[in-house]
């Protein structure tokens, strides 16, 4: 028989832990923007990361990208680590122990109130070793001079969380980008030496599709 | 506090209110009494009603799972929390933004629509039987939101 009363033992229900309302708090006479857990935010202008993308290009050139990509790993890493803490506190189990839809729309709700845009999990190359991230309305996409898929700290992020949640090395590639007129921004992950082509494929400016064929055949 | 009045709310830096809009304000204050008894109706009571809720269900839904029934009342006790928040302030809107747009999408993949069906069909009937028909009118349109999000 079912108790409500049992239910209720602790009497909160865990929700939408992301919920803008609830997970953006601020104490403004003191400057400053926090989650709800006390974590400082901060809102930063779209202008700094277009001026981050161009000062690194005019000083490191090619090298810009791996930089971009380095410093969305150790992000990464790090939010990781608050997303895993601040989820298993709320939800009182530890990640691996939370139901995937869940856990998928916990994450939605976490990029998309911390400004980052949608972001979606697409199942279709799962059963052959794949994830597919699309991510929309990014705001780490901007046109480059030569075109070519941009949000690398988004890639570099992406890596980093998961491969903290599969325990394995995973490598985060973007095949398709906003800023070159795509509907979405799309993200392979795999094994590092699984995608070992698709640098090359998107020097030559394949499209996602092209990409992805080529990696399952 | 409905949409309206805080649209009024953020006039004051530019004007007083008209005689008119105010009466909209004066409606919702002298409203209030009677929305906080409902809200404390809704609060004292929650076990008991649900357990009916829950109680009824199980016989209906003799053949489901009773780990799905469970979940399926644990959000229909946070569907009924926000839905009284909901109404004390009269405010649609705080449902749908903070709980119902979750919850669809949750529910969506989780395939929860025929025992929603039944737990929404008793709650009203239950309802029914426990508000005078003046408290159900301030609660049923918020229930009928989540019913209709959750279930169509």
């Amino acid at each position: 028989m079912i108790s409500v009363a049992d239910l209720l033992q602790d009497n909160q229900i865990p929700a939408n832990y992301y919920g803008y309302d609830a997970y953006i708090k601020g104490d403004l006479e003191l400057g400053l923007l926090e989650s709800r857990r006390g974590d400082r935010l901060i809102a930063v202008p779209d202008t700094l990361i277009q001026a981050l993308y161009e000062g690194l290009e005019q000083e490191t050139g090619q090298a810009s990208r791996l930089v971009l990509f380095n410093c969305g790993k150790w992000w990464g890493k790090n939010f990781y680590t608050r997303f895993s803490e601040e989820i298993s506190d709320y939800y009182g189990k530890p990640l691996a122990e939370l139901d995937m839809i869940l856990f998928l729309q916990c994450l939605k709700e976490c990029w998309l109130t911390h400004g980052w845009g949608r972001i979606e999990f697409d199942p279709t190359y799962q059963n052959q070793g794949f994830l597919m991230i699309k991510t929309y309305q990014s705001p780490y996409s901007k046109k480059l001079a030569k075109p070519r898929p941009s949000c690398f700290m988004e890639a570099g992020i992406l890596t980093s969380f998961f491969s903290r949640l599969t325990g394995r090395d995973l490598l985060a590639i973007q095949i398709s980008c906003e800023s070159m007129g795509s509907d979405c921004n799309r993200f392979v992950i795999a094994l590092e030496d699984r995608l070992a082509i698709v640098d090359s494929s998107i020097e030559e400016g394949l499209d996602y599709e092209s990409i992805m064929t080529s990696l399952l055949s | 506090m409905d949409a309206k009045i805080k649209d009024l709310i953020e006039q004051a830096q530019d004007r007083y209110l008209k005689s008119d809009e105010l009466d909209l304000l004066d409606g919702y204050v002298k409203s209030l009494p009677e929305r906080l008894t409902l809200y404390k109706l809704l609060r004292d009571r929650e076990i008991e009603i649900l357990q009916k809720v829950a109680d009824r269900a199980e016989i209906e839904l003799s053949k489901t799972d009773t780990a799905d029934i469970e979940s399926g009342i644990k959000n229909l006790i946070l569907v009924m929390r926000y839905c009284a928040m909901g109404m004390l302030l009269n405010d649609e809107n705080f449902l749908k933004q903070r709980l119902l747009r979750w919850l669809e999408q949750i529910m969506a993949l989780k395939e929860m629509r025929q025992i929603n069906d039944v737990l929404y069909k008793l709650l009203n009937q239950i309802l029914r039987q426990e508000l005078s028909t003046h408290q159900l009118s301030l609660i049923q349109p918020l229930i009928t939101t989540a019913q209709v999000t959750l279930i169509y």
